[in-house]
């Protein structure tokens, strides 16, 4: 689209910010400041949502497959967001299993692969990171 | 939901109150407070036997559908369990449980107007001189809140807990909230679950009436930075008085967007004061196990904003939506912190 969504996107929600809210008060203002809030955030989500899912899918996967638990691949690619999502979520629960059973082993093996799910974690939440929020 | 009128709130006081007379209800409107209630300010004026009478007051109406599983009755009796027990609170004045004259349960109680409540306030440079002073008004009130000898409190409403079996108990609370309103799966959540789980802390030094959502935003500051009543109480309970503390320290309330605390105090001078007027010890390690289960505590209140407005079949609430989406990575990110894997 053009232009871009996320520059429309950012300018509607600073426009919001700056004519709308003013005019109004209390509830209305607050629900339209954190209206606006959302804009930006769907601006900021719209470019990295699919590269970010493909990208964690296949390191999950990978993870997974390390783990001795085979997640194959959708056979025709779907790079909608939904359908990432979807898969996303399937991995990802395969991934809390998968790491429940490693904590309960004690063995070199298990502990090293616990390390590379935890750095894959700090990668996944780094890549959903919201650049407005407190942390 | 059944929109709150005048007309509506007349006639329900005047059926309430038969010995009111000339009952009116003017300045009704909606507040933009919490994500949990709806809140109302409105002024109140009637006669009765001893003339006339008029009151600034707060009404909070239960939502059909909630982030947090509460209702009117268990905020409305905590306000008054604590009420005259040195903690400030606004003081309460009716409870109605039944949904059907006001479209939900209401309390309604004093409305302290005109001073301030926002936690982004006091990032403005007008409050930085005064932000020493608010955390000594801030953290020193929590910690005489969990002075406060639980046995002289009327908490029959709320559920039992021991200093031994409090820790677990919240744990499997929010465990099972997130499992009702389950939104996707949750690794760095469930893992902090698990190690929470490896590893229960001491049991409490004391059992306290825990506040529950006690933070920079849920009390009342005049423009001296005093504290003048502490608000939403609903998810209070018997409970280790160090999830209070605890959850006052949680990065994603670090409104100044470092390392400030509630975005007004450096976490040491936050505990340095909890300790002295509270008389009790913020164990390190027990300290560090309730901040995790308070980060998971915070990601089922959060997955429960989405669900809520996921499953909602009428108007749904903007800040459920908002603060799903603003919270739900920043309180995975507070998990990794604590967790040594950031």
């Amino acid at each position: 689209m053009k232009p871009s969504i996320p520059v429309a996107a950012s300018d509607l929600a600073a426009r919001l910010r700056a004519e709308i809210v003013p005019e109004l008060t209390g509830f209305r203002a607050n629900n339209v400041a954190m209206g606006s809030a959302m804009i930006d955030m769907i601006a900021e989500e719209f470019d990295r949502a699919a590269a970010r899912l493909f990208e964690e899918n296949a390191a999950v996967r990978a993870l997974l497959q390390c783990g001795g638990v085979a997640m194959a691949a959708p056979a025709k690619p779907d790079l909608r967001v939904s359908a990432l999502e979807a898969e996303n979520d399937r991995l990802r629960a395969a991934l809390i299993d998968l790491q429940a059973a490693l904590e309960d082993r004690d063995d070199d093996e298990a502990r090293a692969l616990d390390a590379d799910i935890w750095r894959e974690l700090a990668c996944s939440v780094e890549r959903r990171r919201v650049a407005s929020a407190n942390f | 939901m059944k929109a709150l009128t005048e007309a509506d709130m007349t006639a329900y006081l005047q059926a309430r109150f038969p010995d009111w007379q000339d009952v009116r209800i003017e300045g009704l409107h909606r507040l933009p407070l919490g994500a949990s209630r709806e809140t109302y300010r409105f002024d109140l004026s009637y006669r009765d036997g001893a003339g006339a009478r008029s009151d600034r007051l707060i009404l909070r109406r239960d939502p059909p559908v909630s982030n947090v599983d509460s209702d009117r009755n268990h905020e409305y009796s905590s306000y008054r369990a604590i009420h005259g027990h040195g903690i400030p609170v606004p003081r309460m004045i009716l409870l109605e449980e039944d949904p059907g004259p006001m479209g939900g349960a209401i309390s309604i109680a004093e409305d302290m107007r005109g001073y301030h409540n926002s936690e982004y306030q006091l990032q403005e440079p007008v409050w930085q001189d005064k932000l020493p002073h608010i955390a000594e008004q801030m953290w020193g009130t929590m910690g005489r809140l969990a002075a406060v000898p639980v046995e002289k409190l009327d908490l029959e409403f709320m559920t039992p807990a021991t200093p031994e079996s409090t820790a677990m108990q919240e744990l499997d609370f929010w465990e099972a909230t997130l499992d009702k309103n389950d939104v996707g799966p949750e690794p760095v959540t469930r893992a902090a679950i698990r190690w929470l789980r490896r590893n229960p802390p001491a049991p409490a030094q004391k059992l306290a009436m825990v506040h529950g959502d006690f933070r920079a935003g849920n009390f009342l500051y005049d423009d001296e930075g005093n504290l003048v009543a502490v608000l939403d109480w609903e998810m209070a309970h018997r409970g280790d008085p160090l999830e209070d503390l605890a959850w006052s320290l949680a990065r994603v309330f670090s409104f100044g967007k470092d390392d400030r605390r509630s975005g007004i105090a450096p976490r040491a001078d936050a505990i340095r004061i909890w300790e002295a007027a509270s008389g009790l010890t913020a164990d390190p390690e027990a300290l560090h196990w309730w901040e995790l289960l308070n980060c998971v505590k915070g990601q089922g209140i959060w997955n429960s904003c989405a669900h809520a407005w996921t499953t909602t079949s009428g108007e749904r609430e903007v800040i459920h939506a908002y603060a799903a989406w603003w919270l739900r990575n920043a309180q995975d990110r507070a998990i990794l912190e604590l967790m040594g894997h950031l």
